[in-house]
């Protein structure tokens, strides 16, 4: 039987409804400190002292420790380091650390942070992108406040423009956004012999090695970090957070210590997603061709780097969607200023991007009175057809075929008759209800694109049982990764689930299988899972050949079993006791072309989104009535994990459109817990929900697999936005869309329409 | 100024010497070694530690200790009857309703609470039931099948069929 697109319950589902599976805010030692961080007062200050005496006399205090206890490089960042691990002169945003106190408890670290007495030159926060690019305005870094830009043209735009029948224009405004992933930061840290080892919260245990061993000045083998399983991360914990501070209190210590970070201080200290302005031009011509996309992004990247520059990098890469345009040109900048700071979030760019592009599509297709999708299919990509930056689309592309399923649903061949409130609704009711439905179309790059080191390497451990292990790097933070590659591996060794497990995210016994980011694990792993079982196949061919006297031969993994040349044996009668292991290391393809840090991407998964709103224009609230997911990842491994992905990908769109905003004023943080940062609940998010598989099998892929972690979620918020102009006539360009936005858009609409 | 509580965490016994202040969230997870039960944003606000406080559905991280004395406390570490899962865990893994897995106790003990009140509970009253409990992975959708199918479960066995 074959383990693809199969419903079978997640293997770690066990140990977390019973409350057995330890987190990292879970684990403890005997001896451990708990860490408190002090953090910047200001989100833009000089320092000019600080004295800690005070709080290393308070009661309970073992050791506080400013900048001059980092002994290594006292910066980190993905890809620049440019933040400090202990500010010692000057802080850039509300989160930045100052301060690291270890004592006996939590609270009496608490207590004793409170008095590091710092000595702040406050100076004015950089609050506005546009303002903080100006000549004249004061550096934030060295190489001034620009971190990041990007032109790419192709084509004439003038011509587009100028041979457009019908052009459309606006500037669309997104909000920095949090992760709320629901265990905040944290992690443990202690000395086994020689070797510190951080047990944390983080998306690439590799990189994070490098990370603490290089602020600490060690070599990498004595420094180990894990993280098998997270609550939750969305990108949120792949740049460093606590690893480096729970590794030097315990370098300077020699004592195990732990940190948990409060919601308060999550929100405010790590990566967010981009707020952005975005000024979009397109233009059509009368029978609908897609003619000119012109894009001008400036993104806010708060007060370092981490990924703002490769997120940029995304945002002009599907600057255009799915779409063929001739005439294209695009101009983005990431701009630092003393806004939190920003970086990975899934989505990646792709996220901000469709949201303008697709409200574009929206208007150009109620311009020219075409059917929205059809419109978008009209002009879609194939294979073969240059992309927007100009690079050819070399893979198979699925766009046609998700926009093809939507058009086919029920959802959207009976839109007109959806758009009246049920006949359950009183009189009253439906008087003030009005129903639209909407669409939208996207596509992610999968992998980290050219040009950033991309590849996967795994150990296969066959063992008497038969059993095998599976060694793979990455982390399993809620996705259900680890399950797609028992799935995979099922497949492809002709074992059963259940007689596989996975030995996760440990530098000190798996190998480095790249980020847990980008869509990749499942397609990079599971390829590299692959490879591996190929080398355990010549392994056991050459065993069958000393053991067994068969002649030598290629031989497959097959129902338990080995099938070769001389027929097929038991694993275990092969293995006779002994383990045999393989390893192999998977590199993403990539383009044959290079336009900067991971631009472009060979891969792509893609997706078409409708949704069916409900606005009440009595009260202005907005209900997300039913919301279809069409996507394609090509082959599904897991069903439940694709619905799951999307489902909840759905409900993340549901925030960002309706929601969820982190403001800031003057660089200080405003909602910094749950009670003012407004997550969509069970209430909030429709139980009619569906996902349909599109399986345009991907020639590169595991199986013909690819990820749609983060398609999943970029498409439903535009498809609201779409809906909710066809309720009510009304056009948003900035998120979120409150209920009291569309009271006021009412009313304005109400006075033009009578003027 | 510390303080004995006795408490009945999951049919047993058990006694504390804690400051006024402390929190149910942290004797359960500090001192019971209960790290079953999660924090989220101690504020009340996301459910993460939700747990049956004399039968009642409360957030353990704005209850003090004290305040719990002689009362019966009911985690996720007690939904399982030795070593065998209960049908609303079973349900949770078989409908797909756990990813990180974060929510989930909480989530597990408001269904519980839900289901000892309401024998055939509607899907909104399911949705009304977990509306105090924040989930970022699933979407809700496969939460509210695996409380429904339990809730179907748990009135069949009654009627006997």
């Amino acid at each position: 039987m074959s383990w693809l697109d199969s419903r079978r319950p997640r293997y770690d589902a066990a140990d977390k409804v019973t409350g057995k599976l330890l987190y990292p805010s879970d684990r403890t030692m005997d001896g451990a400190l708990w860490v408190e961080v002090v953090r910047a007062a200001h989100p833009h200050a000089l320092i000019r002292n600080i004295d800690t005496s005070r709080a290393e006399a308070a009661a309970g205090v073992v050791r506080v420790l400013t900048a001059k206890d980092v002994p290594g490089l006292n910066a980190f960042g993905i890809q620049v380091q440019d933040q400090p691990v202990l500010c010692h002169d000057r802080v850039r945003y509300q989160g930045d650390a100052v301060a690291l106190v270890g004592a006996e408890s939590r609270r009496a670290a608490r207590e004793a942070a409170r008095l590091v007495e710092i000595d702040y030159q406050v100076l004015e926060p950089l609050t506005d992108p546009e303002r903080a690019m100006a000549a004249d305005a004061p550096a934030l870094h060295p190489g001034g406040n620009i971190l990041h830009q990007g032109h790419f043209s192709k084509g004439d735009i003038e011509e587009g423009f100028g041979k457009s029948a019908v052009i459309v224009e606006d500037v669309y405004q997104v909000p920095m956004i949090d992760h709320a992933f629901l265990e905040t930061e944290a992690g443990l840290s202690y000395y086994d012999g020689e070797v510190l080892v951080v047990e944390s919260c983080g998306q690439y245990v590799f990189r994070d090695q490098t990370q603490i061993a290089r602020s600490l000045g060690l070599p990498l083998d004595k420094v180990r970090v894990t993280a098998p399983f997270v609550g939750g991360a969305f990108g949120g914990k792949d740049e460093i957070t606590v690893q480096i501070h729970l590794a030097l209190m315990t370098y300077h210590t020699k004592r195990p210590a732990r940190m948990v970070a409060t919601r308060a201080e999550s929100i405010v200290s790590h990566t967010k997603r981009h707020a952005a302005r975005m000024y979009y031009k397109t233009g059509a011509s009368r029978s609908g061709k897609l003619l000119a996309v012109q894009a001008r992004f400036v993104s806010d990247t708060g007060a370092y780097a981490s990924l703002g520059g490769p997120v940029l990098n995304l945002m002009m890469e599907h600057a255009a969607g799915p779409y063929l345009v001739p005439h294209f040109q695009v101009d983005a900048y990431a701009v630092y200023t003393n806004n939190g700071f920003a970086g990975a979030f899934r989505g990646f760019g792709c996220t901000q991007a469709c949201l303008a592009m697709e409200s574009q599509m929206e208007r150009l297709a109620r311009a020219l009175r075409i059917d929205p999708l059809r419109f978008r299919q009209m002009n879609v990509l194939h294979q073969g057809d240059l992309a927007a930056l100009g690079y050819p689309m070399k893979l198979e592309v699925g766009a046609e075929a998700t926009i093809r399923s939507a058009r086919r649903s029920k959802l959207w061949r009976n839109r007109r008759a959806l758009r009246q409130p049920p006949a359950s609704y009183g009189p009253s009711r439906r008087r003030y209800i009005r129903r639209g439905v909407g669409a939208a179309s996207q596509m992610q790059g999968l992998g980290l694109g050219i040009g950033i080191p991309d590849y996967a390497e795994v150990e296969i451990e066959l063992a008497p049982g038969p059993r095998a292990t599976i060694k793979a790097g990455t982390t399993e933070i809620g996705q259900g990764a680890y399950h797609a590659y028992i799935l995979e591996a099922a497949e492809r060794l002709g074992l059963e689930p259940g007689q596989i497990r996975v030995v996760g995210a440990d530098t000190g016994r798996t190998p480095d299988s790249g980020t847990t980011t980008a869509s990749r694990t499942t397609y990079a792993v599971g390829n590299a899972i692959l490879l591996a079982a190929g080398r355990l196949e010549q392994e056991l061919g050459r065993r069958a050949a000393r053991r067994l006297g068969w002649p030598a031969g290629a031989g497959k993994l097959r129902d338990g079993g080995f099938t070769g040349s001389g027929g097929w044996v038991a694993l275990d009668e092969l293995l006779a006791g002994q383990r045999v292991s393989a390893r192999a290391t998977f590199h993403v393809p990539v383009q044959d072309v290079e336009m900067g840090d991971g631009l472009p991407h060979l891969l792509y998964s893609y997706g078409t989104h409708v949704a069916l709103v409900e606005v009440n224009t009595l009260t202005g609230e907005i209900r997300v009535v039913r919301l279809e997911a069409h996507l394609d990842g090509g082959q599904v491994i897991s069903r439940t994990g694709f619905e799951g992905q999307s489902e909840g990908g759905i409900a993340q769109g549901i925030g960002y459109a309706l929601f969820e905003e982190v403001r800031l004023d003057r660089g200080r943080f405003v909602d910094t817990n749950f009670d003012k940062y407004v997550l969509p609940t069970s209430l909030d998010v429709p139980v009619d929900m569906r996902t349909v598989p599109v399986m345009v099998r991907d020639s590169t892929g595991p199986f013909g697999a690819k990820g749609i972690s983060e398609t999943c979620m970029v498409g439903p918020t535009p498809a609201i936005l779409n809906a909710i102009e066809d309720a009510i006539g009304v056009r948003f360009t900035r998120l979120p869309v409150r209920a009291e936005d569309v009271l006021q858009a009412l009313r304005e609409k109400e006075k033009k329409d009578e003027g | 100024m510390k303080v004995d509580v006795q408490l009945t965490i999951n049919g047993q016994p058990a006694q504390f010497r804690v400051e006024p202040t402390e929190r149910l969230v942290d004797t359960l997870r500090e001192r019971a070694g209960l790290t079953g039960t999660k924090e989220g944003c101690g504020v009340g606000e996301c459910g993460a530690c939700s747990v049956l406080l004399d039968g009642k559905l409360v957030s353990s991280c704005l209850v003090l200790t004290v305040a719990a004395h002689g009362c019966r406390v009911d985690t996720v570490e007690g939904l399982a009857r030795d070593g065998r899962l209960n049908d609303l865990q079973r349900a949770f893994i078989e409908e797909g309703a756990v990813q990180c897995g974060y929510c989930t106790p909480g989530m597990l003990m408001a269904a519980e609470y839900l289901l000892g009140r309401y024998a055939r509970p509607t899907t909104e009253q399911i949705r009304q039931a977990i509306s105090g409990n924040l989930c970022r992975c699933t979407g809700y959708r496969k939460i509210v099948s695996a409380i429904r199918k339990t809730a179907r479960q748990r009135a069949a066995r009654r009627t006997g069929r």
